[in-house]
């Protein structure tokens, strides 16, 4: 593989998980954003696997086996089987409608530019668009975690946010030392965990998994 | 001029040194253990309170035999010494630090006695481990706020104290009013906390340097109107503290509503804490004196003393009364302090030691004397459960040792010679006497006003502990409890009674004792005046011929005349022939209810004050069938407090509103807190890119 290629290669993979972000807001239904997820991990995966190729770092590999297993088998899994369990309505019910929070998105993709120049233009690192894609993909998750009603997506966001972030990590650094690495697989997994106790406590409450409803806890 | 000192002494010191931190060490391990053991053996009342008594009784020696080190040998590091983001957290005990351990460690060994009784009425009835747990780490936190040497950790040990004292005074938090008083001592500690944070930290951001020694180094580094910004912060802040008019409120609620013990230690100890802070951050930390925060501090102080005296002879409660009293001493002590900050902006040095020397010599009888009658307030609620002055009286008969001890310290707090209160106003006195030396106008006619508005206090103080003492102790029961009294247990009465001798001694020796303050008021001013304050046992102020005063003369003279009128009176008088016959009565026979109440004392001051009091008096009759004769009257009084009427009910009033208003965005929905986030993440995200 040339180096050029090898280059276009992680960009597109890099713009592959930015796109599915935009894909995500765009989803109707519970388990297309459970895919869209897996997707995106599925091409996270992918990325780390090119730039362990592109730096020659071999604990890079690792992490990608382990975001490919975890993030793209094990927790979509874990989240398809809550939403059947709990019987969750199919609809993912956003607050902001569809095409609006498209046009959000696209103008939070800009400001992940706008924010990431100064870093840009001091680097010569060949992955240092993706540094503006990483920003972009977690202000997204912020904002579908911020418009949407259901825990389910809330969980979904909060796993889009943790991708941005694995993205920054790996195209800036080339990778965290791999203890740390492990430290956050763990941490995400256990999260996800966590939060599925969270969801299923709070539908047996609320008899529903709209949040609005938490509104009666104030005071 | 501190630090020159310490640089001089520290070669000398470092033997001293060692077992000044294996003494300091000492007294935080035994408080620790001894709060632990009392709450481990807490379902132990009896053992558990032993235990935390003698822990605090231990650790007051080893504390006080520090500070008696530090006053006469100079500053020591105590070692301990913590790495931290914000520097080191050094201890270190300066002169006037050790001044102010004394102070706590002598009242702290006399209530642990004290405690050792009066605890024994709440067994059963409130935790023994809560109490003994609290009071050690309550001493502790006392010890860490003289000592620290860092802002952050001077915060959290202030913080400390603020809330093991609001823990105490909830103690009895079942009886009712107790909750509503700590909540309000909560919240305003809290409001004072963070001006003294905000100050301090303003300080730190200037200089550089979170430790209060590089601060007093470094202050140059602080623009003047940041200075001046500074000082107002402290002076609310610590005045929260100190129980300074208007932000004084809380103090009245809540040092009576704490255990008489816990009472005699806020009032006595705790309000001295933000005077060394005062001290330590006006003279020290900020540079060079302005006049204004003199003039500032001298006006608040003359405010201060008259509303607190005034407050002090309407209460019919005995503990608030002393709680307003205290009021009106720290607005003494501030006077001095006042005067001490003019004296030094002038660049009159000599006289502004002076002034600090009458202020702290006050601040440490006060501290003596208040603890002493809130100790002997605590054994006369011991005896009668009551607080309410009018349901008591003749209790001198019945409880002869606690009504002596009160009478002492009520004498010194009235300023009567040769008591130790006596000769600290007296200094006081002096020391304003001396602003005619000022050259500025507008200070020959603030100080003599002040002098005057403290004059007038002292008249009224006197005449409240003539009221507190002849309600209280004189005259018939006025009600069963009162009757049924019973002198209190020896412990108690050994932890009094030192006090009252304390009282005697601070008096009779205080051209011994002040040369030793003057040590340390020469710590913070750099001059020294015992050679013009004290010559033998004779006491002047600067210049001898101005006046002069000897309290064990007069102390001798006045046993001397007593003496030679009994004599005469004995001599000339014939024999005296007891007769035991009834009072003429009119036919009347008299009860208690004739007698003159506490009420009625005060009724004339009441009325010749009343535009400050804003008192209504109603009188109510009951007539029977026969408009002739009457069934009842009801005599009712009621008191507007002017400053909650006019600064707090409109500042509550005005905060509601905004926070009505600012409810709106907390509507309780994740998504909008969510979309708040965000949003504050973007602006700071695009702003600082």
């Amino acid at each position: 593989m040339t180096q050029e290629l090898l280059t276009d290669t992680i960009n597109g993979l890099a713009a592959i998980v930015l796109l599915t972000s935009f894909f995500l807001v765009a989803n109707t239904r519970m388990h297309q954003l459970v895919r869209t997820f897996t997707l995106q991990s599925l091409a996270l995966g992918l990325f780390a696997f090119f730039v362990a190729y592109y730096t020659g770092a071999e604990h890079i590999y690792l992490v990608a086996v382990l975001t490919i297993i975890i993030k793209a088998i094990i927790i979509p899994r874990f989240l398809d089987y809550t939403i059947e369990k709990i019987q969750v309505k199919k609809e993912v019910e956003p607050l902001v409608g569809i095409p609006l929070s498209l046009l959000i998105c696209t103008g939070l993709a800009f400001i992940g530019y706008y924010i990431a120049e100064p870093v840009i233009a001091n680097g010569n690192i060949i992955t240092k668009n993706c540094l503006a894609i990483s920003v972009a993909v977690v202000l997204i998750g912020f904002y579908l975690m911020a418009s949407r009603r259901k825990a389910m997506s809330e969980v979904v966001a909060l796993l889009v946010i943790e991708n941005g972030l694995f993205l920054a990590a790996i195209s800036i650094t080339y990778g965290m030392p791999l203890i740390v690495e492990l430290g956050i697989f763990f941490d995400v997994f256990v999260t996800v965990l966590i939060m599925g106790v969270f969801v299923f406590k709070i539908n047996r409450t609320f008899e529903t998994l709209d949040t609005r409803f938490m509104r009666r806890l104030r005071d | 001029m501190m630090v020159s000192s310490m640089g001089v002494q520290s070669l000398g010191r470092e033997m001293v040194g060692m077992y000044s931190q294996s003494l300091f060490q000492a007294l935080i391990i035994i408080l620790l253990i001894g709060a632990a053991c009392a709450a481990i053996l807490h379902k132990h009342a009896k053992l558990s309170r032993s235990v935390a008594c003698s822990a605090v009784f231990i650790s007051a020696s080893a504390g006080a035999w520090l500070a008696i080190d530090v006053i006469l040998n100079g500053p020591v590091q105590l070692g301990v010494s913590l790495a931290t983001f914000f520097g080191d957290w050094t201890v270190s005990l300066d002169q006037i630090g050790g001044y102010f351990l004394l102070m706590v460690c002598m009242i702290m060994a006399c209530v642990a006695v004290y405690s050792l009784g009066y605890l024994k009425e709440y067994d059963g009835k409130y935790d023994a481990g809560l109490m003994g747990g609290l009071l050690c780490l309550f001493f502790l936190s006392l010890v860490l706020v003289i000592s620290s040497n860092n802002i952050i950790f001077f915060l959290i040990s202030w913080e400390l104290m603020s809330v093991l004292s609001f823990l105490l005074v909830m103690y009895e938090g079942r009886k009712e009013g107790v909750a509503p008083a700590g909540l309000l001592y909560l919240i305003m500690t809290h409001v004072g906390t963070a001006f003294i944070t905000v100050s301090f930290l303003l300080m730190a951001n200037y200089t550089g340097s979170y430790a209060f020694s590089d601060i007093a180094a470094g202050w140059a580094s602080i623009p003047m109107d940041v200075r001046s910004v500074c000082f107002v912060f402290l002076l609310i802040g610590f005045g929260t503290k100190a129980g300074m008019v208007p932000v004084h409120i809380w103090l009245p609620a809540a040092h009576p509503a704490a255990p008489s013990n816990i009472s005699a230690l806020m009032s006595g100890v705790m309000v001295k804490m933000a005077l060394i802070m005062m001290v330590r951050s006006f003279f020290l930390y900020l540079g060079p004196v302005q006049t204004w925060w003199g003039l500032a501090i001298l006006l608040i102080g003359s405010i201060s003393a008259l509303v607190g005296v005034l407050n002090a002879l309407k209460e019919t409660d005995i503990k608030s009364t002393l709680a307003y009293s205290t009021v009106e001493n720290m607005g003494i002590i501030f006077i001095g302090l006042g005067a001490s900050l003019i004296f030094d902006s002038y660049g009159l040095t000599a006289f502004a030691a002076l002034a600090l020397i009458a202020t702290l010599f006050h601040a440490l009888n006060h501290a003596v004397f208040k603890a002493l009658l809130f100790l002997g307030a605590g054994s006369v609620l011991h005896a009668t459960h009551t607080r309410n002055m009018e349901a008591m009286g003749g209790l001198a008969k019945r409880m002869p040792y606690t009504s002596a001890a009160v009478l002492i310290g009520l004498l010194s707090m009235a300023a009567i010679p040769p008591l130790g209160g006596f000769v600290s106003e007296w200094l006081l006195f002096q020391s304003l006497l001396l602003s005619a030396n000022i050259p500025d106008i507008l200070i020959k006619i603030i100080i003599p006003v002040s002098i005057a508005l403290l004059a007038l206090t002292g008249a009224l103080a006197a005449t409240m502990a003539v009221r507190f003492f002849g309600t209280v102790f004189l005259a018939r029961p006025r009600s069963e409890r009162a009757e049924d009294a019973h002198e209190s247990p020896r412990s108690m009465l050994i932890g009094m009674g030192f006090l009252a001798i304390m009282c005697f001694v601070l008096g009779l020796a205080s051209f011994a004792i002040l040369p030793y303050i003057d040590n340390v008021s020469a710590s913070v001013l750099g001059v020294s005046i015992t050679s013009q304050l004290v010559d033998g046992i004779f006491v002047s102020p600067i210049s001898s011929d101005f006046s002069t005063m000897a309290p064990l003369l007069i102390a001798v003279l006045a046993i001397g005349i007593l003496g030679l009128t009994w004599g005469m009176v004995r001599m000339y008088g014939g024999k005296q022939v007891v007769r035991e016959t009834d009072t003429w009565d009119c036919g009347t026979p008299l009860g208690p209810r004739n007698e003159y109440t506490g009420t009625a004392f005060s009724s004339p001051l009441v009325r010749i004050f009343s535009p400050i009091y804003r008192s209504q008096t109603e009188i109510r009759t009951e007539f029977t069938a026969s408009p002739y004769v009457k069934k009842r009257i009801t005599y009712g009084l009621r008191f507007t407090d002017i400053f909650e009427k006019y600064f707090y009910r409109p500042l509550v009033r005005f905060i509601t509103a905004v926070s009505k208003r600012l409810a709106v965005i907390q509507t309780g929905s994740i998504q909008a807190y969510l979309a708040y986030i965000f949003i504050m993440l973007l602006l700071l995200l695009v702003i600082f890119r």
